[in-house]
């Protein structure tokens, strides 16, 4: 049914009752999550605040909190480097617009206010799971791009870097003092660890990098 | 400054003195003079008295001696009576009776000089004889010789002089009588001694040498000396009186005297009427300088002055009361009632007012309030005061009053009532706006709960309609109310916010305006609400702004709102007698500093990106549970408080971007802080905390 059977969302509310009632109407749509009274218990019970997701994941934010503010929690948490998979959506019953936009700009997804109408806030929270998996799928990509690059020996990565450069084979050969030949076989190797057909299709994935 | 343009009085007074010394110098030389002359005169009339007195001695002793030779017509017999004669005669020093040819018929020498023809005979003398015989003969009677020096044995000499007498007897020659004069003996016997007392007298030559002296004045005297001639038949001599010159006195009589003293006198006169002259001119000036400093006074003041007689008339006014009502001094001075800046509806309450006071009653000394009207017609508010005037006599000849104008004071009062009323519907507003705030949170969060359950029940109603769609058809009408109610739910929790939203915004819509404000200024706007509060509960109140302090960035009003509130909550927590007086702890602080860098921030330790305000009070500080729940909306530990201050002061804080916070402080009390963002960061425009707030 739905797209994200073990996403994570982390509401962070001081108020119970609005706590159980988001939870609730998550719950209807299919979406897990886990309710904190403070940011202080966030930082203090979520994993997601010490190591980065394997899940997509979200948090919800209310803005005023007694202890720590939610707009000083959304400050730190905006330091930590999986932030990017990591979307927050900013609650507030104080309908405060200057808020609202300083915080977006700052990098929050969104920014809802109480009450929420219908399933607004329950489509932004998909699409906040959309960006949080895409990131995931992205870091994921990185990281294997990153462990084939790892892989490679010296040798194979100057002649990588050339070949993306564009030159033909000889060129290459000349540049390292090899023979063509050895060229040839470092280029094939390269092309297999990196998964890859083509010296095209090779500086294409580089260049994400 | 007057004394400074007149020119210096001294060579005036020198040459006054110079003139007066010599007027009597000349006085004195002049007076000195005049004696002498008279000294002179007297001389030379004794001169004359003496030469006459010799020649009529010298007649007596010609008479004398014709008689002898008449009594005596033999020479036998003429012996005795010349010898008598010469004894009588001391001036004689010798008589002969010497016949026509000029023999010696009898001769006899003064008994007191017998040795004066023992150096040379007498027949040495004979040629002077002769002369004198000769002209004797020519002029038919007695005759003298010239002088001449007749020297003595014991080496000194004598001048003497022949007389020569022609005998004659029944007209015929009988020969001559001569007699031989001393001419010192002359001036010594023939003269007053009375006359010559301290005087010298002798017979001079022309050229000044003396023939014969008689006495002499003492040669380191000057003198002074007359000459007289003693004209004889035959020969004239030149008689001499010499008299020592009178010391003169510095006054040489008493004439004098009194001039100089008179003229000194004078002097003395002049200098002391000068003198008075110039210390009454001293007082004139100072009088004048008085009258025009008093008048530079009067016309400084801003207070109008008024000097009304007994009767109501203005006798004087200055030029401020002029400039007040807009009337020239000559329209006012002469006014009686009413007077022209009275409004024409109150004359009938100043009347009255103006009969109280000339019915003697005494007027309160801090004054009292009335209205003017200017020459223009408008209305201003003064305060009077007056005082009786009171003459040299002690007799009351009217009133002095002073006036000011109120206007100004009335517009400042105005201004301040304004700033406060300002100041105070800011902080209604802004509690309004807190209340709301709060309100439209609470109730949000119960309506966020109830859209998210209906929303929630919808989903599940839908997802029942995807599974369960052969269930039956009479369950879809119940359903479909179900979901209709759910729906109408969620809508009617959306419009209680949509409410709620609409009044917060109403409230809030206030511009939030952001300037960049000098610190000390965030105090100034509110210092004279808390000077009042301070003072009514005997605190003091200190401000420290650290040096370098810079301009914030902020809504000035809310924060003045912010200082207020903590400033207040700070002095309730101090009520009278707690901190005690003594103790020296009733103070309530306010500090800003700038808040330098935290390690780790860029641009740590370098510049101040926040300014820390504080505001410390020494009351008891705070319980656990009350700080616990200190920024609750709505708690409160004070009877009339609504629980909203620090709420309201947090927001605010809060909306600049800042934090607000509290500590005991030391030794007891506690200390709230709050930081605001700094106006001018170097790099630019104040990124961050714009970003912050926008």
């Amino acid at each position: 049914m739905t797209e994200f059977p073990d996403a994570k969302i982390y509401l962070v509310d001081d108020d119970v009752g609005v706590r159980e009632a988001l939870a609730w109407l998550l719950r209807t749509r299919r979406l897990i999550s886990d309710g904190f009274d403070s940011a202080e218990d966030f930082l203090a019970g979520a994993a997601v605040a010490r190591q980065e997701p394997d899940v997509p994941c979200c948090v919800l934010l209310d803005v005023r909190m007694t202890g720590m503010s939610g707009l000083a929690l959304f400050e730190k948490l905006r330091l930590l480097p999986w932030q990017a998979a990591m979307p927050i959506i900013f609650l507030s019953g104080h309908a405060d617009v200057a808020t609202a936009v300083a915080a977006v700009k700052r990098g929050a997804f969104d920014f809802c206010e109480k009450p929420f109408s219908d399933n607004a806030l329950v489509d932004r929270v998909e699409q906040a799971l959309r960006q949080s998996a895409a990131q995931l799928a992205e870091r994921a990509v990185q990281r294997e791009l990153q462990q084939r690059l790892d892989s490679l020996t010296e040798r194979e990565r100057d002649v990588m870097n050339l070949v993306v450069a564009g030159l033909p084979n000889k060129l290459v050969a000349d540049q390292l003092q090899i023979s063509v030949r050895t060229v040839e076989v470092h280029r094939s190797r390269v092309f297999d660890k990196m998964g890859v057909k083509s010296a095209v299709e090779l500086a294409n994935r580089l260049r994400g990098l | 400054m007057s004394r400074a343009l007149k020119p210096p009085r001294w060579p005036l007074w020198g040459a006054l003195l110079l003139l007066v010394g010599a007027l009597l110098a000349v006085l004195i030389f002049l007076a000195a003079e005049y004696e002498v002359g008279r000294d002179q005169a007297a001389l030379d009339q004794d001169a004359t008295t003496v030469v006459g007195e010799i020649r009529s001695a010298l007649l007596r002793n010609v008479q004398t001696l014709q008689s002898l030779n008449a009594f005596s017509p033999t020479p036998a017999s003429w012996d005795a009576p010349a010898a008598e004669l010469l004894a009588q005669r001391r001036e004689l020093v010798r008589l002969e009776w010497r016949d026509p040819s000029m023999a010696v018929l009898a001769q006899r020498l003064s008994a007191y000089r017998p040795d004066v023809f023992d150096l040379l005979p007498r027949g040495q003398a004979l040629p002077e004889v002769r002369q004198a015989c000769d002209a004797a003969q020519r002029l038919s009677g007695p005759a003298y010789s010239a002088s001449y020096f007749w020297p003595k044995r014991d080496g000194r000499g004598l001048e003497v002089m022949e007389l020569c007498l022609p005998l004659s007897e029944a007209g015929e020659p009988r020969g001559f009588l001569i007699a031989t004069y001393s001419l010192p003996a002359m001036l010594a016997e023939l003269t007053d001694p009375v006359t010559l007392r301290g005087r010298g007298l002798s017979f001079v030559e022309s050229d000044g040498a003396r023939l014969a002296v008689h006495s002499v004045v003492p040669v380191q005297r000057r003198t002074l000396s007359a000459h007289a001639l003693l004209d004889l038949p035959g020969h004239t001599l030149l008689l001499q009186l010499e008299s020592p010159r009178r010391a003169l006195g510095l006054f040489p009589n008493v004439l004098t005297g009194v001039v100089g003293a008179l003229s000194l006198a004078l002097l003395a006169v002049l200098y002391l009427l000068a003198r008075d002259m110039r210390r009454r001119q001293r007082a004139e000036q100072r009088a004048a300088d008085a009258l025009a400093f008093r008048k530079a006074m009067e016309d400084s003041l801003v207070t109008g002055l008024r000097a009304r007689d007994m009767t109501g008339r203005i006798t004087y006014v200055n030029p401020a009361f002029c400039q007040m009502v807009g009337l020239t001094a000559e329209q006012l001075v002469g006014s009686g009632m009413p007077a022209p800046w009275w409004p024409p509806e109150l004359v009938d309450e100043y009347q009255q007012r103006q009969a109280v006071r000339l019915a003697g009653q005494i007027l309160a000394r801090e004054g009292y309030e009335s209205v003017f009207q200017r020459s223009d017609g408008t209305r201003f508010p003064v305060l009077i005061i007056e005082a009786p005037l009171i003459d040299a006599q002690g007799v009351q000849s009217g009133y002095m009053s002073a006036i000011i104008d109120l206007t100004e004071q009335r517009r400042i009062e105005e201004l301040n009532r304004a700033s406060q009323d300002k100041l105070q519907a800011t902080a209604r507003l802004a509690t309004v706006g807190e209340m709301a705030s709060l309100i439209s949170h609470e109730l949000n969060q119960p309506l966020a709960a109830i859209a998210s359950y209906a929303s929630g029940t919808l989903n599940l109603l839908h997802q029942g309609d995807g599974r369960g769609d052969g269930k039956g058809d009479d369950d879809d009408g119940v359903s479909d109310d179900i979901e209709r109610a759910i729906r109408r739910i969620g809508e009617q929790a959306e419009r209680a916010g949509r409410v709620i939203r609409g009044v917060a915004d109403f409230v809030r819509r206030r511009d939030q305006v952001r300037e960049a404000v000098e610190p000390h200024l965030l105090i100034e706007g509110i210092s004279t609400l808390l000077t009042l509060q301070a003072k009514k509960r005997g605190i003091r109140l200190q401000v420290d702004i650290a040096p370098g302090t810079p301009r914030v960035w902020c809504d000035r009003t809310m924060v003045e709102q912010v200082l207020l509130n903590l400033a207040r909550n700070g002095m309730q927590a101090m009520p009278l007698g707690d901190p005690g007086t003594a103790s020296g702890l009733r103070v309530l602080r306010i500090a800003m500093a700038p808040v330098m860098g935290e390690a780790g921030e860029p641009g740590a330790g370098r510049c101040a990106r926040w300014v820390r305000m504080d505001v410390t009070d020494h009351g008891q500080g705070l319980p656990p549970e009350v700080a616990e729940r200190l920024f609750t909306p709505f708690f409160t530990t004070k009877a009339e408080g609504m629980g909203l201050g620090l709420s309201l002061c947090r927001t605010v804080v809060e909306q600049h971007g800042g934090a607000l916070d509290f500590e005991p402080a030391q030794p007891r009390g506690t200390r709230f802080s709050f930081t605001l963002p700094v106006a001018e960061v170097p790099a630019g425009r104040p990124l961050d905390a714009q970003a912050a707030l926008l």
